[in-house]
């Protein structure tokens, strides 16, 4: 069995936003609702010392997720590989999942009703491809991959980078991990 | 879309509703299991079920699928599941109970029946009162929310209001009591409210002030905008004056217009707590969020709705 995770290198992250649209483009979302959000911090400090990054925000898939226990209607479930989906067939749209979520990463579609995220695009890695962020990043910032597997991509960065969780002290334990710049 | 959908009017009239409606039960069956007034309740009773369902179907039209709402009790563990029976059992078993109050009923007076569906109106009027703080309580996604004093302040508030519903409603249609019976229930229902107004001040005026003063800075610095920053007005002069402290002194200058007023002021005053409550619904803010929201366009909104035509 797999645990998928991600690594996003913000020391490579330029906040094109390539990401953004391709997740559009690619799980067909209607213009405005977006699965995945770079949000910039800075320019800080003052000249020339200055400092800027940019942080894209997947959902986290957390080990944890405070999305799940809340659900009325069990639409919302993790996987056994870790990822965390909302069954489009049971969801009734109440919003509590969107409530819970720490991080913003679940949206309302309002055409159809239903509470909607980044699913770390289930159909296609199923098949051996790589969710569309990460193979559109030109920067090699985002690395997906496998947890279980001590020799994949991800887990040799956890072992030699010094990586971060967002909002840690949540108890939430998110499965993207940050590459501090 | 871009912003984040939270709950809004819907939800927090529901929790206004939700809490009258429980709180009434609350108050006619404890009225009619300790004191022996059910009678005079029996009106109170049907109105406080027809008031759930009236919240409930505010509940189901704020889905955003809400021909499928039944799916809400197809899950065991989730407290919305649980408080979804909650509602649905304590309409039904309202209505039930007040038809038993009512003198007219055929089974008015089978003294078992009555005090079975008191016990389990009195239950299920607590629950229907609590559960939602419970469940805003537990997210800890929205720091000003996660306390457990907050189910407490709704209980208060829900009682609170019954009481305040009640007295209104004996005023007006006293069923089955005389008018000596009327004045005796109206002025315990004033006495009983102005203690409850007094615990909800202490226990509004502590969760604020603690929050304030909570160990992280978000908590903090949503629980300002409370004392002293965008929701000040509503807060000082919507909630603790108009809702609380007012009450409390149109209660003890008994005349008929004060203690009339004093009830609906009550009323308001558990208005203006759930939309308060409602629309602190401020996330932890993650790094950049705050500017990226500061640059999105103005009027966006509008420019999709274009597009998508």
């Amino acid at each position: 069995m797999a645990r998928w995770a991600m690594v996003i290198d913000l020391r490579r992250c330029i906040g094109c936003q390539a990401c953004t649209i391709a997740c559009q483009m690619g799980n067909d979302l209607p213009p405005g609702m977006f699965w995945n959000l770079v949000t910039t911090v800075g320019p800080t400090g003052s000249y020339p010392a200055l400092r800027l990054y940019h942080i894209p925000r997947p959902c986290f898939h957390c080990a944890d997720p405070p999305c799940v226990p809340c659900c009325p209607t069990g639409a919302s479930t993790q996987r056994d590989d870790g990822i965390v989906i909302v069954d489009q067939d049971k969801c009734i749209g109440c919003g509590a999942c969107i409530m819970s979520c720490p991080y913003g990463a679940r949206t309302r579609n309002e055409k159809l009703g239903v509470a909607q995220k980044c699913t770390f695009c289930v159909d296609i890695i199923s098949q051996g491809k790589e969710p569309y962020c990460v193979s559109t990043c030109h920067q090699r910032a985002r690395i997906f991959g496998d947890l279980d597997d001590p020799a994949s991509e991800v887990s040799q960065l956890l072992v030699s980078e010094n990586t971060m969780q967002l909002k840690p002290e949540l108890g939430t334990d998110p499965h993207v991990y940050y590459i501090q710049p | 879309m871009i912003k984040e959908r939270t709950w809004g009017w819907p939800i927090a009239s529901y929790l206004f509703l939700g809490g009258l409606g429980g709180g009434m039960l609350v108050v006619s069956s404890a009225a009619d299991l300790f004191l022996d007034m059910g009678t005079a309740f029996s009106l109170g009773t049907l109105v406080a079920a027809v008031i759930i369902g009236l919240g409930s179907g505010l509940l189901v039209f704020d889905l955003g699928r809400p021909l499928y709402f039944w799916r809400v009790f197809s899950k065991e563990k989730a407290i919305l599941t649980v408080g979804a029976w909650m509602l649905s059992l304590a309409i039904i078993c309202g209505l039930v109970y007040g038809s038993t109050l009512l003198v007219f009923s055929p089974w008015h007076g089978l003294a078992g029946l009555q005090a079975v569906f008191a016990w389990i109106c009195l239950i299920l009027g607590v629950g229907a009162a609590i559960y939602t703080g419970v469940f805003l309580g537990t997210i800890k996604a929205r720091p000003f929310w996660n306390s457990p004093a907050l189910p407490i302040l709704f209980l208060i508030s829900a009682v609170s209001t019954g009481l305040a519903a009640h007295s209104l409603l004996v005023h007006f249609w006293a069923f089955g009591a005389t008018e000596s019976e009327v004045t005796i229930i109206a002025r315990l229902l004033h006495r009983a409210d102005i203690v409850l107004l007094v615990v909800e001040i202490i226990i509004l005026m502590v969760y604020v002030l603690i929050m304030r003063y909570s160990t992280t800075v978000d908590t903090a610095r949503i629980a300002a905008t409370w004392l002293s920053g965008s929701k000040k007005v509503p807060f000082w002069g919507g909630m603790l004056c108009l809702g609380l402290v007012l009450p409390i002194v149109f209660y003890l200058v008994p005349t008929g217009a004060t203690l009339l007023l004093a009830a609906v002021l009550v009323l308001i005053g558990g208005i203006i707590l759930r939309f308060l409550v409602v629309y602190t619904d401020e996330r932890v803010m993650l790094p950049g969020e705050e500017q990226f929201l500061r640059w999105l366009p103005d009027r966006d909104e509008a420019f999709l709705s274009t597009w998508e035509e």
